[in-house]
């Protein structure tokens, strides 16, 4: 799909929002999706990069991504109207909570992007949603506000610059503590960030009754399943699951963490 | 003018187009009968086809790199049993022509596929890969000697009723010798280039960013060197060559048709543009009507 840039703008350290608008089914897209976006015109670069799909309205759509190298350089340099060639949405994303449920969200620096699209999903459908969100330094934090309006958020910081100082674990472990004894348990946690993060969440609630979600990420080529490049392994460990196929979104009780 | 005419016989197949996806780079074809009809297809190549399930490598075991990629996927494949279960006659129902790529780490190994993929009637051919650079166990040892991969292509050859073509790897001295032995084991026809090993390194973390250290590398960066390897060979064996190496346009196809390849195959480009192979067969077309060239025929090997 042919799409036209809206805006751009750099809202954490290396990290960048970019909103498209034009042809593209925004109607379909489901929190937890990608696209996969073509880095320039030429053959220098043969990969297209997969990024989360942060936000969506009627006719634009909204990425955030962090600057690593010079793929996501070139797109943090796109100016309003430039043309981008967009394949999406892609990949399998969180199934959403019964009405009713009780939810919590878990996100880490830049896995946080797509529970945005999730958050909003979620809100309509349960009394209250709990979010805990860590990033490194305040610096590296963004949309904090946008997600405080969804729901109780509790932010985290490694070096304790803002939020709850220490890790997603942390500001999980004060949201129990302030949940009102009246307040539904938790049925449902989505989460996503760096892996030592999901597997440390998933520890967190071992025992407990959730049904938990994380969305894995890893190197990709195609995007659609076919070149079978990024891969996890299912939990006994005797099968592959492909990441943008068959996830990004998995139970996390069906994949190796 | 009247059309030109863009199909190709090789090794007594007769394709549509001379375009076809390189293996590896279209799974079995499902995620890209999504974005057009596969007939429009010369041919669909499936992916390396093994006795038994593989998982492959640990990730990552894909990068980009300058007007290329290194991939060390190692293989991975649900084994020959599902494949011709599960995807062989799904694939059959798409009136297009069916190239089974088929791998693995012992001769027996090898024998065993082939019969199976042969006896199935559901391929139209073998593609032999002798020359995967990211296995620790058969693959490219069997590409890379020359009097192995005769024995090789001599034992297969007697279980297999359909086309073999052998795959040939770029990481030799001279490629014609392995080119020159497949034919003489009795190869009907052969492909090339794989992909040819290389590395990258991540400096902050200091190591390498595949997990397997080396991958093969594929796009654009290596096509200079697949067209020369395609242009000797070609000159050398009496069987069909199917080109590849990095084409990624109309252009790049015809560079290696003029070098005397009877097709071509598209790999990397796919990943770019997942309507590389229709896209690229187009501008065959609009080349040979702008030149006046009736048939692919015409102009192969027109290079001296």
């Amino acid at each position: 799909m042919k799409v036209t840039v809206m805006n751009t703008a750099q809202i954490a350290r290396k990290t960048w929002q970019l909103t498209f608008t034009g042809s593209f089914p925004y109607g379909e897209v489901q929190p937890g999706q990608f696209v996969m976006i073509r880095i320039g015109s030429g053959t220098e670069h043969v990969l297209r990069r997969p990024i989360s799909i942060a936000a969506v309205k009627e006719d634009r759509l909204t990425i955030v991504f962090r600057v690593v190298g010079k793929g996501t350089q070139w797109l943090s340099e796109r100016k309003p109207g430039d043309g981008l060639d967009v394949l999406g949405p892609l990949g399998k994303g969180y199934p959403l909570p019964h009405t009713g449920a009780g939810v919590l969200i878990v996100g880490g620096g830049i896995g946080v992007p797509p529970l945005y699209l999730l958050a909003e999903r979620v809100r309509p459908l349960v009394q209250q949603l709990d979010l805990a969100l860590g990033f490194q330094t305040a610096a590296d934090s963004f949309w904090i506000d946008q997600f405080a309006s969804l729901g109780n958020l509790v932010p985290a910081a490694d070096d304790g610059s803002f939020g709850k100082k220490g890790t997603v674990i942390d500001a999980i472990k004060l949201l129990s503590e302030g949940r009102s004894p009246k307040s539904r348990p938790w049925d449902y946690v989505y989460a996503c960030g760096p892996l030592p993060m999901l597997k440390a969440v998933k520890q967190h609630f071992a025992g407990h009754k959730v049904q938990g979600y994380v969305s894995l990420e890893e190197r990709m080529a195609c995007g659609v399943g076919a070149c079978c490049g990024c891969v996890c392994q299912t939990a006994d460990r005797t099968a592959a699951k492909r990441i943008c196929a068959d996830g990004p979104v998995f139970d996390w009780n069906e994949v190796a963490l | 003018m009247k059309k030109p005419d863009l199909s190709v016989e090789i090794a007594g197949l007769r394709l549509r187009s001379p375009v076809m996806p390189a293996s590896g780079c279209f799974g079995f074809g499902r995620e890209y009968a999504n974005h057009y009809p596969l007939r429009l297809l010369g041919a669909v190549v499936t992916k390396a086809v093994t006795l038994k399930p593989r998982l492959g490598n640990p990730t990552p075991r894909v990068t980009e790199t300058s007007a290329g990629m290194l991939n060390a996927i190692g293989l991975a494949n649900p084994g020959v049993e599902h494949v011709v279960a599960h995807e062989l006659p799904w694939l059959a129902k798409q009136d297009v022509p069916v190239i089974v790529n088929v791998a693995g780490e012992t001769k027996d190994e090898y024998v065993e596929v082939v019969r199976i993929i042969s006896q199935s009637g559901l391929a139209a051919a073998v593609e032999l890969n002798v020359s995967c650079p990211n296995v620790k166990a058969g693959g490219i040892t069997f590409g890379t000697d020359a009097r192995i991969l005769q024995d090789l292509v001599q034992t297969v050859r007697k279980v297999c009723t359909i086309p073999l073509f052998v795959k040939l790897s770029p990481n030799v001295t001279d490629i014609r010798q392995l080119a020159l032995a497949a034919q003489a084991g009795g190869a009907s026809g052969l492909t090339l280039i794989n992909t040819m090993i290389g590395m990258q390194i991540d400096i902050q973390r200091r190591r390498p960013v595949l997990a397997n250290k080396t991958g093969g590398l594929s796009g654009p960066a290596v096509k200079p060197v697949a067209v020369r390897m395609v242009y000797e060979v070609a000159k050398v064996v009496d069987i069909p060559v199917i080109g590849m190496g990095g084409i990624c346009s109309g252009a790049d196809a015809v560079e290696f048709i003029m070098a005397g390849a009877s097709a071509v195959m598209v790999g990397t480009a796919n990943f770019t543009n997942p309507r590389a192979c229709p896209e690229i067969t187009a501008e065959i077309e609009q080349f040979m009507i702008e030149q006046g060239i009736n048939s692919i025929a015409e102009i192969r090997g027109c290079i001296a």
